[in-house]
């Protein structure tokens, strides 16, 4: 089985947005958290973000590895570069993306990353979604690392020369909307939905958050039956919330240390900022479950 | 004058004739094991001979008290009972609760070790410094419970008794026990490893111990001081769970994260686990019931150990005028374990366990892994399917009645029935050391898989608490690494000081910098200026006499070790991952248990650490 990681273009001059977009608020965290909370779950952790020598970040999880791109802001072709080369020895593909799609769902990700799961002769998994071609929503091999090194030093920075050299596949709203679980998750694929401009950035604020289902355990399930309204342990209940932290608080549960959440009844943390997506399952436990 | 809290003796009684001697037990001795589960590992190492068959007259079998018991400390009623493990070979330790431990420390004597065998079934009775053994033939065959009323009723007043069931009586031509069989006081059991067996193989069906001498503390303010701040604590958010839902509570938060083991390890969550939940039953329960879990089943009572402020103890009604206390382990063995969903036979299986007097952790492992071999056709019992409550309720009678060859062959454990139905059968054992596993799945647990290869006592919840870091969101549970090493060592060692000193596990949350704390009331009992970081010491020695022990009756490198399957089969959760636990990640984790614990690459300790711990 080949092994997944994240790569997470954090650079670029954000001229349009006129903010660097990678601290942009996102429902109690930020765009950069949240995109590499999302590629994370896929990729059992392995995240890279690049960014421009000593560009300022949000604050990240400890598993997440960033690196400086000393020469930032040459294009795309010069991140996945960076980003495949601190992947090499560590992993076989990667996603890699930029930090500002705030819908990215996990099952897009894991779609596009099987294409190249599923058929070694591939190199890159190109979705062609919403009309456009999306080289920032794709998966690569990270051998790929020296094409977009050796394009670099030619300064042909588009990704076009990149795809020139090697195979893609591209895949098309049907192809990507065969998945069934995208299809369920993310039928108008908003996962490439990207935010350019203040005005981008508005208006993905106004949508609602993804709906998930909530679970409660152990006395969190007690106290919350007791405060009224909600059912006992273990009975699912629908809110709509983008981080952990927006679901305690929409189900008004302090999210403190004696509580913790596992998504998707997976890894288990204390971080509000943990990412939701549509279709989440989050339990919340007692911090001291056990005997 | 011994230190405050200790009598500064043992009492060591031969079964044989009811006779006995006193041992004098220094204050060295007692300020390195402290009483409980420490203490008794140091009687064992003196007066064990090496290598004595645990079911044989020379085994020693030791109730051991502590400085805390007898005090107004919240949880403190405690006492710990050790010997060598008929299931393991090894050291086992278990606890049980209340009068008994006040009373039996109040005949004079921090421990009682029992050597050699009665001739017939008898009851001992141990009234201040005076033995004797009594006949108990006509208690043949009753349950602890029976045994601990009739003795009482015989005797009178103010007596306090621990007994045995009928499976840890030995058999009609003298045979053994079922291997896993308890020792049980006011219906607490001192449950893990065949305490009982042991007992019965020295043809005692009960101990009986009355007070009759004091003790004093050394700072009676001070511990008074220390008692009701401790009993305030007791009734914060740290014990919430305990006091409010009692650890069946477990039963679905382990189903939603993969970690509730079912079907002898074959899965990590149980589409039975909701019904378990929720017991059906009597309408008088559900009648202004609670929601959830507990609706219907919603216990009748609620009550706890002597001394304890916690209280958490639920009881459930079980059928017609039946009662049982209700805990996640012996829900989950008879349960998922055994795929079983229909909650009225979990409980009248676990109130079987009880009358019978065994283990229920070690019977629903067991029976899980015969349900397996059944399944692949190694043993002729087509009849003993998973998920078949019928069938769980048949054979765990058959284990009692040990008159079947299949109930003989699952009373002594799924270690050696595997050893004799073989054909690969070891490989799904679900054991380490001989003892049976717990409800906690190493595979999507990476601390507590470390803790369960590792503990003297073979798999076991209550020596490590490992899972407590898995469940912290603190570290990656899927990922074990030197983090995880370390959250065990740490647990190992607090669960160490508590069942020695001995305070209550459930009490542990309360405790902000527990070394300290704790050090702080066996210095006020004790008289001790003894602080947080000798007592660290003082655990981390327990743990490796423990070790000891176990080194000189045989231990091997291979028995700090996982069940084959573990290893090589992953478990796939809802969310798609694929948890795995390799061999070589659990060689790496035990690799720096033992780097870290100074023990050598085969895990053995040091010759030289048998001085320190004063077991020259
Ligand atoms: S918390 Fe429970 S087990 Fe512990 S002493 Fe109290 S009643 Fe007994």
């Amino acid at each position: 089985m080949p092994s997944f990681a994240g790569v997470v273009l954090a650079g670029g001059r954000s001229s349009r947005m006129g903010t660097p977009k990678a601290a942009l608020e996102w429902h109690g965290s930020t765009l950069l958290r949240r995109t590499t909370g999302i590629l994370g779950r896929v990729t059992g952790g392995r995240v890279v973000v690049v960014r421009a020598a000593g560009q300022p970040l949000p604050e990240l999880p400890g598993s997440v590895t960033v690196v400086d791109d000393p020469r930032e802001g040459r294009g795309p072709v010069q991140g996945i570069a960076a980003g495949l080369a601190a992947l090499r020895g560590e992993a076989d593909i990667a996603f890699i993306t930029s930090t500002d799609m705030p819908f990215l769902h996990p099952a897009f990700v894991r779609r596009v990353l099987r294409t190249l799961e599923e058929d070694e002769a591939t190199d890159v998994a190109l979705p062609f979604a919403r009309g456009y071609r999306q080289p920032l929503a794709a998966a690569y091999r990270v051998t790929l690392a020296e094409a977009a090194e050796r394009l670099v030093k030619e300064d042909r920075l588009k990704p076009a020369f990149l795809f020139e050299q090697c195979a893609v596949a591209q895949l098309d709203d049907d192809a990507l909307l065969s998945d069934p679980v995208l299809d369920a998750l993310d039928p108008d694929l908003d996962s490439v939905v990207n935010v350019n401009t203040p005005e981008d950035y508005d208006a993905a604020r106004t949508r609602r958050a993804p709906r998930i289902s909530v679970q409660l355990f152990g006395t969190v399930a007690k106290s919350a039956a007791k405060a009224g309204g909600l059912d006992g342990p273990g009975s699912p209940f629908a809110v709509r919330a983008a981080t952990v932290g927006e679901a305690a608080g929409a189900i008004g549960l302090v999210f403190d240390r004696h509580v913790t959440a596992a998504l998707n009844g997976d890894q288990i943390t204390r971080d509000p900022e943990v990412p939701l997506a549509a279709g989440d399952t989050l339990f919340f436990l007692s911090a001291d479950a056990g005997g | 004058m011994p230190p405050g809290g200790y009598f500064g003796r043992a009492l060591v009684v031969d079964a044989a004739d009811g006779t006995s001697q006193t041992l004098e037990i220094g204050e060295p001795v007692l300020r390195a094991y402290l009483g409980g589960a420490g203490l008794g590992t140091w009687l064992l190492h003196r007066l064990g001979p090496p290598g004595a068959d645990p079911l044989g007259p020379d085994a020693v079998l030791a109730f051991t008290f502590s400085p805390l018991v007898g005090t107004p400390l919240t949880t403190s009623a405690k006492f710990a009972v050790v010997a060598k493990s008929p299931l393991t070979g090894m050291l086992t330790d278990a606890l049980a609760s209340s009068q008994f431990a006040i009373s039996g420390k109040l005949t004079g004597h921090d421990a009682i070790a029992i050597r050699g065998r009665a001739p017939r079934l008898s009851t001992l009775i141990i009234d201040g410094p005076a033995t004797r053994i009594a006949d108990a033939t006509h208690l043949a065959g009753r349950t602890a419970a029976e045994t601990d009323a009739a003795v009482r009723e015989e005797l009178g007043r103010g007596w306090r008794v621990a007994a045995i069931g009928p499976a840890g009586e030995r058999g009609p031509s003298g045979e053994p026990g079922v291997r896993y069989a308890t020792i049980s006081h006011d219906g607490r059991h001192a449950g893990r490893g065949g305490l009982g067996t042991v007992m019965g193989a020295k043809n005692l069906k009960a101990v009986a111990v009355r007070a009759s001498a004091r003790v004093a503390t050394a700072d009676p303010a001070g511990v008074l001081r220390a008692a009701r701040d401790l009993r305030e604590r007791s009734f914060g958010p740290a014990t919430e769970k305990y006091r409010e839902l009692g650890t069946l509570a477990n039963l679905l938060t382990f189903n939603a994260i993969s970690t509730l083991p079912t079907r002898n390890f074959q899965a990590s969550s149980f589409e039975g686990a909701p019904d378990l939940a929720e017991q059906p039953a009597e309408p008088e329960a559900e009648a202004g019931s609670e929601p959830g879990e507990i609706a219907g089943m919603r216990k009748v009572a609620r009550s706890g150990c002597a001394s304890c402020t916690i209280g958490c103890e639920h009881i459930y009604r079980v059928g017609r005028g039946k009662k049982a206390r209700v805990e996640y382990e012996n829900v989950f063995a008879l349960g998922p374990m055994c795929g079983v969903s229909d909650p009225g036979a979990v409980l009248a299986a676990s109130a079987r366990c009880d009358d019978l007097g065994i283990d229920t952790i070690s019977a629903g492992g067991t029976i899980a892994w015969a349900m397996e071999c059944a399944q692949r056709g190694l043993i002729d019992a087509p009849w003993l399917r998973f998920g078949d409550a019928g069938a769980l309720l048949r054979v765990l009678d058959e284990i009692g009645d040990r008159a079947t060859e299949l109930g003989i062959l699952l009373g002594n454990g799924s270690r050696a029935a595997a050893e004799t139905v073989g054909s690969g059968s070891g490989s799904f054992a679900p054991h380490v050391k001989g003892l049976e596993m717990p409800g906690y799945e190493p595979r999507t647990l990476h601390s507590m898989a470390l803790g369960l290869a590792v503990n003297a006592r073979g798999a076991d919840h209550n020596r490590s608490g490992a899972y407590e870091a898995d469940l912290s969101g603190d570290l990656d549970r899927f990922d074990g690494g030197d983090r995880h090493v370390a959250a065990a060592i740490e647990t190992e060692d607090r669960a160490a000081v508590m069942d020695s000193m001995i305070l209550c596990k459930f009490l542990r949350g309360v405790f902000t910098d527990p070394f300290a704390e704790w050090a702080s009331l066996v210095s006020d009992v004790t008289g001790w200026d003894m602080t947080g970081d000798e007592l660290r010491e003082t655990a981390g020695n327990i743990v490796m006499a423990k070790r000891a022990y176990n080194d000189r009756e045989g231990w091997r490198p291979a028995d700090d070790w996982l069940p084959d399957r573990l290893l090589n089969e992953p478990v796939t959760l809802p969310s798609g991952r694929v948890a795995a636990l390799t061999a070589e990640r659990l060689r790496a984790m035990i690799g720096a248990y033992y780097k870290a614990r100074g023990l050598n690459t085969e895990g053995r300790p040091d010759p030289a650490i048998y001085k320190r711990l004063l077991l020259d």
